[in-house]
């Protein structure tokens, strides 16, 4: 048998047949010029928001500031109650959301996947549909809200993202290539219900699978700007990406909250941190995310994989 | 039909388990579906969707009055749907290739780690990155050229602008499918060409290369389904909005997105989405019927 190239790939050290040449490090240049292109506006997110504001506005932004200050992110610490509710907002509708797509579209890709079920085809050409024609932004927003009059509900944060044809391809293609049918017939013969070996045997198989596309969500959830910015208009239920939008008004709202403390509001001498304290909002919203990539990388890449074969 | 409906009582579990999204399908997706025949009505708050009276084809009269706008917005569209996916494919493949070829595996591990992390940025953030660059007094591009561009007053600057962010947010990600497709490839193939005397670069041409292209043809074909729907939070949030750029900017999604807040021109907002969705199907059903001609196992349906 072959050695395939994924294994080759595993040892780290270049194979012997593959000695260093001028070539390789030109390459090697190359990618990491793109590297430094791809990641060094990130890096000016974290510097800019420990930067002096007084800096920022004589010298302009910098990798390198000669003064550095934490005006910016206290000024965000000192939101308070809204940063707070934000947060609270964010995380809820992101969980929330992710684990309730996660179920039912699992539910749905299960039920589409058994084979003597003559109402599996309805099933298929109902779930494409949506992916050929929609119905596009003003029908939708007219209908959310003059029809079922959904405006500044929560709803309409969670279900639009909740289910996505893409997704429910992607664990349908699971289910149907990595899980033995014979698993699933054996528990029902062992006296297991249709109910009991969907929760007990198919759905924790689907782990690997559900890794992939709930990250996938969840990022979504957690970076949706659009259906915030439509339909949201209460302060207890604005998400983070709204405080992001709205981040002029935002400051200054939180700023002038009585939440901040006089003594604070003396200390920045009046005056807003402006960009540094909208960089240091940047960061908390973008925060939790690039903390949990990491340990998602290998699931979403694999579920990447996975989704672009239709099985 | 009596057979039909027994087998259907028999998984009556599985019906069950159906339909929690087919419920959150119809209410989200199928309804407003409904919601394009505002395109021939008159819409009027107070009596909804249904209720409002009938306008005929008075919303494409609007449509074709006010032509400026919607040759410039169509036109944007297709320009910068051209331009992302004939940018974007070349160098998520250059990419993938690149990655592949290079043998200090784990630094291009590591690389490739941040080289992602951009498309996990939303451009409600993105927009304040790129500000940071192109400000006309504090950023950094002005700074380090000494020059005092005004970037957001500029139409002509903002295809290139818009181009560069869309590289830098995507690339990396996009890499990664063709990086899969990459590391299938059979190391005999590759031992044999050595043998038969082929170089670095012939085996990039003859292997690696066609080895992509059927997953390439997919990934083009499939796109040209979305070709009249944009990434609106490129558009309208790196952008700001900003009237003095719509002439290079504005595209169809950011033009409905602006209309819905501004409350303005809804007979030509309608009629507008109406044309969005009807050519956006027409595509879809023409890319698909591509696929199945070249890559039959990769169509849709």
């Amino acid at each position: 048998m072959s050695r395939s190239k994924k294994d080759a790939s595993l040892d780290l050290a270049p194979s012997k047949k593959e000695k260093m040449s001028v070539g390789q490090v030109i390459l090697f240049i190359c990618l990491l010029i793109f590297t430094v292109f791809c990641f060094a506006p990130v890096l000016l997110v974290f510097v800019s928001a420990f930067t002096d504001e007084v800096y920022i506005a004589q010298h302009g932004f910098s990798f390198f500031p000669e003064k550095w200050s934490l005006a910016g992110m206290n000024a965000v610490l000192k939101y308070g109650k809204q940063l707070f509710t934000s947060y609270a907002v964010t995380i809820f509708v992101t969980v929330f959301g992710t684990l309730l797509g996660l179920l039912i579209m699992s539910m749905y890709a299960y039920a589409m996947s058994r084979k003597d079920f003559r109402l599996s085809k309805f099933l298929a050409i109902f779930l494409l549909i949506p992916m050929l024609f929609n119905g596009g932004q003003l029908s939708g927003y007219i209908v959310f809200t003059s029809l079922y009059h959904l405006k500044d509900s929560l709803l309409l944060l969670i279900l639009p993202l909740c289910v996505s044809t893409m997704n429910v391809i992607i664990l349908r293609t699971y289910i149907v290539n990595s899980i033995p049918a014979e698993l699933m017939e054996a528990a029902k013969i062992d006296g297991a219900g249709e109910y009991r070996t969907f929760f007990q045997i198919t759905l924790p198989l689907l782990k690997p699978s559900l890794a992939a596309v709930g990250f996938m969500m969840a990022t979504a959830y957690w970076n949706d700007w659009q259906n915030a910015l439509l339909y949201i208009d209460t302060n207890s239920k604005k998400p983070l990406q709204l405080l992001l939008v709205n981040i002029q008004k935002s400051i200054q709202f939180l700023l002038n909250n009585n939440n901040v403390p006089a003594s604070a509001r003396a200390a920045m001498g009046g005056a807003i941190p402006q960009n540094s304290a909208t960089m240091a909002t940047v960061i908390v919203v973008i925060g939790p995310i690039m903390v949990a990539y990491p340990f998602f990388q290998k699931y979403f890449i694999k579920g990447l994989t996975v989704g672009s074969v239709k099985g | 039909m009596k057979d039909f409906l027994s087998n259907t009582w028999k998984h009556r579990a599985h019906v069950v388990l159906a339909l929690p999204v087919f419920l959150v399908l119809f209410f989200i997706m199928y309804v407003p579906m409904t919601g394009l025949v505002l395109a021939f009505k008159n819409f009027d708050v107070t009596k909804g969707i249904y209720g409002s009276p009938w306008a005929g084809i008075d919303n494409f009269k609007f449509l074709i009055a006010s032509k400026a706008t919607f040759i410039n917005i169509t036109r944007n569209t297709l320009i910068y749907y051209v331009i992302f996916t004939a940018v974007g494919t070349f160098l998520n493949v250059a990419l993938a290739v690149a990655i592949d070829q290079c043998i200090f595996k784990k630094m291009t591990k590591a690389m490739q780690t941040l080289m992602i992390i951009p498309v996990f940025i939303s451009y409600a953030a993105v927009q304040f990155i790129v500000y940071a660059f192109i400000s006309s007094d504090t950023g950094l591009i002005n700074n380090a050229l000494g020059t005092n561009t005004r970037f957001y007053m500029n139409a002509s600057l903002w295809p290139a602008i818009l181009t560069i962010t869309k590289i830098w947010k995507d690339t990396g990600y996009g890499s990664v499918l063709y990086m899969s497709v990459l590391a299938g490839i059979d190391t005999e193939l590759y031992e044999a060409a050595e043998i038969d005397g082929a170089n670095r670069w012939k085996k990039i041409w003859h292997i690696t290369l066609p080895s992509l292209i059927p997953m390439i043809t997919v990934m083009l074909l499939l796109s040209v389904g979305n070709v009249m729907r944009s990434d609106t939070g490129l558009f309208y949030q790196v952008t700001r909005d900003s009237g003095v750029l719509y002439s290079t900017t504005q595209v169809i999604d950011s033009y409905v997105l602006h209309a819905i807040f501004k409350n303005s021109n809804f007979g030509f907002t309608a009629a507008t989405s109406f044309f969005q969705s009807v050519v956006g199907l027409l595509l879809m059903l023409f890319a698909n019927w591509l696929v199945k001609k070249i890559e039959p196992e990769n169509a849709l349906f």
